[in-house]
């Protein structure tokens, strides 16, 4: 996907909830670049315009399920001290 | 290994951050144009539509900086963009960017000439085998008590001495004299020489009778072995025997301190002196065993010589051997001067530092209103702080490249200057220490150096600077207080390095007015020896000498005669003094005194004046009474209340009973050893009276009316003509061996002193920029004076007050500092006190007259301010 597909899909799956500007979407990229967890690709978009591709690498996905486990703790943690209340 | 590659991807966007910026800029561009179609299509029109996409967006130039952040390489982009800037601003004010550039040039430059020679000298280890064991034993000693020592120490794991005599080598077209290290087997191991073709002698071949070996130099197999590979197994003929060559040595080698061509074994080539135990004249180099101190090795060789004397009174009653590194014995003497010439130096650098400081803080006050402007729109302090140093810094590392050529040139002229004792001393050039020294120190001058400037620039407040506009303001007259304290310190550290200049000139002053005791000039000095092979015998020696001098005779237009030892030639004979009728002395306990023996006029061709009696004649020869001629030394130390003339006096330690010499004249003293030591005791003997074997060696003393140079060609032929295998050495001009004797001193002496007139210079470039400064400053003030009536005296008196206030204060200040630090220099001068008051006032008159000249030219310039035009400034 290119940065605009991104943010778009980040809309639409979360359905609007998650309204953040667009822009910080890129500086985010840059981050992952470095770090290796995606990669970027010149391609053609089907309006045949010259656009950036990311896409997951290995890195990436092993950094996601890192991520995705330590998020699930936290929210669990958050919703278990919610319920308590 | 994550890193590694993170690292990578890093540095590929460095190399291509051009690219890296079109790309993310067409990111950003296809994204606002598919969000903008995006909301046209739901109905806006085209403005709204962009005007959504941009907010939806965010501030677009803000996410590609926090993108390029992101990357780490902010610090970089800023310090080529500072450098980019700083270099044209530099370009924009060349004036400015030259006399910064030069100053700190020379004070560098300096710096690093004589940081080559230290590096050189003092940092540079020997080039032995780990030649921080090796020591040497001060006291020369004889090869038995060597040998001695070898079997009875535990602190030294090797060692060897040598004595190096000239001989004749005759295998070329003439017979050349050569110096031959007559060492022992231990010698060559000790320092470690590893030959280029062949072997060192073996201990089994070091004995008495052993085989006819040399090892040779490698300058002598170059010049002399046509540097043949196969050299090893010739034979050579060195003062009339036949030497099988079996080792050359590498280029880089020669021994610590004597000069030898050729090494032969002592006990082979001269079995009877070899023998001798009181025969002291070979120097011994000393490995310590590892983990073995100086002060256990001193101790050891301490227990040593109280078991040699107790076995051998007669010869060692005396005996005491001192050990020092032969590091510290090489560079001794050197290394004082050296340092001193390096604090020197670095007192010329921080004085080119203080201009170079003062000037960028004129430069700084000057910028302050872009500065501020600049700080106004945002730019944070630490960024302006950085951008100034950047700047300085900037200025520091041309300065130092430049200093680089300068001291380049000035090595070359070290190199030209140095002293006969710095001269072995090889390897002083630029290397990367020395490179690295350069770096650091430039780096250093300016990030110290353009802090100040820096810190004034940045404490600028916004609001109340712009609300000046350049009027002068705190920050300026801060400024200018710095000025004035770094001007005073330059003052006094000019003041300082002109004392210690001026103490070094009036000591080579004296030193250079020491009467020798001789007259120097015109006369020519040649050495002489005989082969032991054909003149052992003493009658043989004397033929020579007589006939020899008889046909120089002959030569038209000059005096000949010869001297066992010249003066200032290095060498020295001493012998121990009996004087009749005097209560008897301990064996060994007799003084000590130089002995020379003489033939022909020498005292009339010397212009030696006599005293008291009379000279030598034909008459005082073999078979005739003994005669001594004496030196006022000795009459001062020994017949401070008597008449000399007619008393008896021998040798101590002669064997059978004593030879006695009637004292026949006394004579002026001799400047034997150099100019800035002290006379000793000497007695001058004829030569025809000579028992002593080995003085088989003299000098000639040729006095000419005109020194021609076909006059030595004439005097070799002569020389010749009476025995063709004899070789001819040492040929110098009396002037000549004075000015090498005062040569360090004249080293030192030039080095300071050109140290000093750079201080000065650089001194009072600073303190007519200091006070051309405040004078511009005070242009309005001056012109409001003047209007009121004030004479132009009066504007001159009030600048000229400014300047010799600061003048004051920075030679009150020097001559404190001096009078610290000229005591470190003591050791250098010759007969001069380091408090030496006259040149302490003659140097603040010095300052003090330059100082005001410096202030002068501002004063008149603005004695000639026109009110009108000044008023009208503002």
């Amino acid at each position: 996907m290119h940065g605009y597909e991104i943010a778009n899909s980040i809309q639409r799956i979360s359905a609007n909830v998650l309204q953040v500007e667009e822009g910080s979407l890129y500086p985010a990229l840059q981050r992952m670049l470095i770090k290796g967890w995606v990669t970027a690709e010149w391609g053609t978009t089907a309006g045949n315009r010259r656009a950036r591709y990311y896409k997951l690498t290995a890195a990436g996905r092993k950094q996601l399920a890192v991520e995705m486990s330590q998020f699930e703790r936290v929210i669990g943690a958050i919703t278990r001290v919610i319920e308590a209340v | 290994m994550n890193w590694l590659r993170e690292l990578a991807r890093r540095l590929s966007m460095l190399m291509h951050r051009r690219q890296f910026d079109a790309d993310l800029e067409e990111e950003v561009r296809l994204h606002l144009a598919l969000r903008q179609e995006e909301q046209f299509e739901s109905g806006m029109t085209a403005d709204e539509a962009r005007a959504a996409a941009r907010r939806q967006f965010g501030n677009a130039t803000y996410m590609k900086e926090e993108s390029r952040i992101a990357w780490g390489w902010e610090w970089f982009e800023n310090m080529a963009q500072d450098v980019r800037y700083g270099a044209r601003m530099l370009r924009k004010s060349p004036g400015f960017t030259a006399v910064a550039i030069l100053t700190l040039a020379l004070g560098i430059g300096a710096n690093t000439a004589i940081f080559s020679v230290i590096n050189g000298v003092l940092l540079s280890p020997l080039p032995y085998k780990n030649p921080k064991q090796l020591v040497v034993i001060k006291e020369h000693d004889s090869l038995p008590n060597v040998m001695d020592i070898q079997r009875q120490t535990r602190a030294f794991s090797q060692g060897g001495g040598i004595n190096v005599e000239p001989m004749d080598y005759t295998g070329g077209t003439e017979p050349v004299q050569v110096l031959v290290g007559r060492v022992d087997a231990g010698f060559l191991e000790t320092l470690g020489v590893q030959p280029v073709l062949g072997r060192i002698i073996s201990p089994g071949e070091d004995v008495q009778g052993g085989p006819r070996l040399a090892m040779v130099s490698n300058h002598f197999w170059q010049n002399y072995l046509g540097s043949d590979p196969h050299a090893v197994g010739n034979t050579i003929q060195l003062g009339g025997n036949s030497y099988t060559v079996i080792g050359v040595m590498p280029a880089s080698f020669a021994p610590p301190v004597e000069h030898a061509d050729v090494f032969v074994s002592l006990w082979v080539d001269d079995p009877g002196g070899a023998a001798e135990r009181d025969l002291h004249f070979m120097h011994t180099y000393w490995r310590v065993k590892e983990g073995v101190t100086l002060a256990q090795a001193q101790a050891d060789m301490a227990a040593i010589d109280r078991r040699l004397a107790e076995q051998y009174p007669a010869e060692e009653k005396e005996r005491k051997s001192h050990l020092v590194p032969l590091h510290e014995w090489l560079v001794g003497d050197v290394r004082s001067a050296l340092l001193v010439l390096f604090g020197a130096v670095g007192l010329v650098l921080l004085i080119a530092c203080a201009n170079f400081a003062s000037l960028l803080m004129m430069r700084a006050l000057a910028e302050r209103q872009e500065l501020v402007i600049r700080a106004a729109l945002g730019a944070g302090r630490g960024r302006l702080i950085r951008k100034t140093l950047t700047e300085s810094a900037l200025l520091s590392v041309f300065g130092g490249a430049a200093g680089l050529l300068f001291a380049k040139w000035g090595t070359s002229m070290l190199l030209a200057l140095r002293p006969e004792n710095l001269a072995r001393l090889n390897g002083i050039h630029i290397d990367t220490r020395v490179l690295l020294f350069v770096l650091v120190v430039s780096l250093l001058t300016g990030i110290a150096f353009g802090m100040a400037p820096a810190w004034i620039a940045a404490r600028a407040d916004v609001a109340e600077a712009l609300k000046e506009s350049g009027r002068s303001t705190t920050a300026s007259t801060m400024g200018h207080s710095i000025r004035r304290i770094l001007v005073i310190s330059e003052l006094a550290v000019a003041l300082v390095l002109l004392v210690g200049a001026g103490l070094l000139i009036k000591g080579f002053s004296r030193l250079r007015s020491v009467n020798p005791g001789f007259n120097s000039s015109g006369v020519i000095t040649m050495y002489l020896q005989l082969p032991e092979t054909r003149y052992g015998k003493i009658p043989r020696q004397t033929q020579f000498r007589r006939e020899l001098l008889t046909r120089l005779d002959t030569v038209p237009g000059v005096q000949v005669a010869m001297v066992s030892d010249i003066p200032l030639g290095g060498n020295y004979v001493g012998h121990r003094l009996v004087i009749d009728g005097r209560p008897p002395v301990a064996v060994g306990g007799e003084p000590l005194v130089q002995t020379l023996s003489v033939m022909g006029d020498y005292f009339h061709v010397m212009q030696i004046p006599l005293r008291a009696g009379r000279e030598f004649t034909p008459l005082d020869r073999e078979g005739q009474p003994r005669v001594a001629i004496v030196n006022e030394e000795i009459v001062r130390e020994f017949f401070p209340h008597e008449d000399p003339i007619g008393v008896r006096i021998c040798w101590a330690g002669d064997v059978g009973p004593p030879r006695w010499m009637t004292v026949i004249g006394v004579v002026a003293d001799v400047k034997h050893s150099g100019l800035n030591q002290p006379t000793d005791p000497a007695v001058y003997t004829p030569f025809s009276q000579n028992d002593e074997r080995w003085r088989r060696f003299m000098t000639l003393a040729i006095r000419a009316r005109d020194a021609s140079p076909g006059l030595v060609e004439e005097v070799k032929k002569q020389i010749w003509s009476l025995d063709g295998q004899i070789p001819v050495s040492d040929v110098h001009a009396m002037d000549e061996l004075i000015a090498v004797s005062l040569a360090q001193q004249r080293f030192n002496m030039l080095l300071l002193g050109l140290f000093a007139a750079l201080a000065l210079i650089l001194a009072a470039v600073g303190i007519y920029g200091a006070i051309s400064y405040s004078a511009t400053q005070r242009t309005h003030e001056i012109g409001i004076r003047t209007a009121l009536g004030a004479q132009r005296r009066d504007v001159l008196r009030l600048v000229m007050r400014d300047g010799a206030k600061i003048a004051f204060l920075g030679i009150a200040f020097g001559i404190a500092g001096a009078l610290a630090l000229t005591r470190l220099m003591a050791s250098l001068l010759f007969e001069v006190k380091p408090t030496d008051p006259a040149t302490f006032t003659g140097v603040a008159i010095l300052l003090a007259l330059v100082a005001l000249a410096a202030c002068y030219i501002p004063a008149r310039r603005a004695m000639r301010v026109d009110p009108m035009v000044a008023l009208r400034y503002e």
